[in-house]
């Protein structure tokens, strides 16, 4: 139980606090695009932070340049994912904004259909 | 030439990372297997620059994205630790919107970045760019304001600088 295990562990304590914060995100907001909101951060934050904190668990090279490499997957493939779930929702009008106090979007895509 | 000996060096240093060690037959497999992939693939990872670029902008280049990467993980911590606060809130307070930014950058690959580092963000969601005005349909979670200046340099801002240097 070296210094490097305890830092391993608070790193992966605090992504397991964002996600569990993520969870209660998702449950309390309103509609689809704030709870995209709430899980950008267990996208982004937890998934990196966990992703370093078992990197510093195991510490060998390869094994750690691999979780490593995973993380940066991670970075790439969420916002296409979370991009393309919120603006299909939009255009097929699966879920309109219900709560909002502006909306400049809709202006753009009744132009395009003139 | 330059486009397909990178993509064989990347790809062949993640095949021995995901292989775990050395050897000579595991070299060899990988460097076959690479060579296909860069024979059929290479168009795909970089796109063709018009313009002959020194070894010491792309020095300069790596080291400004070096630089970047910890002074992205501080915003987006920040970002996250808002849009946490919005969590614990006893009745759920905040003003969603989809606001309309004007961009200043005009390299396509700059403007991709840029796109998915606002996603990344938590409390600001990319949906739609307008080619014809250069300007991202960003819905953010707290509308703080409606003035277009303010909005840019609350959202965009921090990131468009930085891309704007790297990719000039």
């Amino acid at each position: 139980m070296g210094l490097r295990i305890i830092i391993a562990y608070l790193i992966m304590g605090g992504a397991i606090l964002f996600a569990v914060i993520t969870a209660v995100g998702l449950i309390r907001f309103p509609d689809v695009y704030t709870r995209i909101h709430a899980s950008a951060v267990v996208l982004t934050i937890s998934a990196v932070l966990l992703s370093i904190g078992v990197a510093i668990y195991v510490w060998q090279f390869y094994l750690s340049i691999k979780i490593l490499l995973v993380g940066l997957i991670f970075l790439i493939t969420n916002p296409l994912a979370t991009h393309a779930i919120a603006r299909a929702s939009y255009r097929r009008k699966i879920a309109i904004p219900q709560v909002k106090s502006i909306d400049e979007y809709s202006g753009y895509l009744s132009r395009d259909q003139e | 030439m330059r486009r397909k000996i990178a993509t064989f060096t990347i790809i062949l240093i993640v095949w021995i990372i995901l292989t775990g060690k050395i050897t000579m037959d595991i070299l060899i497999v990988g460097i076959i297997v690479s060579l296909i992939t860069t024979f059929l693939y290479s168009d795909l990872l970089f796109r063709k620059s018009n313009r002959k670029k020194s070894w010491i902008y792309h020095l300069k280049q790596l080291f400004y994205i070096i630089l970047f990467i910890p002074v992205f993980f501080y915003e987006a911590f920040i970002a996250a630790l808002k849009v946490s606060r919005h969590v614990f809130e006893k009745e759920p307070s905040f003003t969603p919107g989809i606001i309309k930014v004007k961009t200043k950058l005009t390299n396509v690959t700059a403007l991709t970045i840029l796109a998915n580092l606002i996603t990344l963000t938590p409390g600001t969601l990319t949906l739609d760019f307008d080619m014809r005005e250069r300007a991202f349909f960003i819905h953010w979670i707290d509308v703080t304001t409606l003035q277009q200046a303010e909005a840019r340099k609350e959202t965009i801002e921090r990131f468009e600088n930085w891309l704007e240097v790297i990719f000039q």
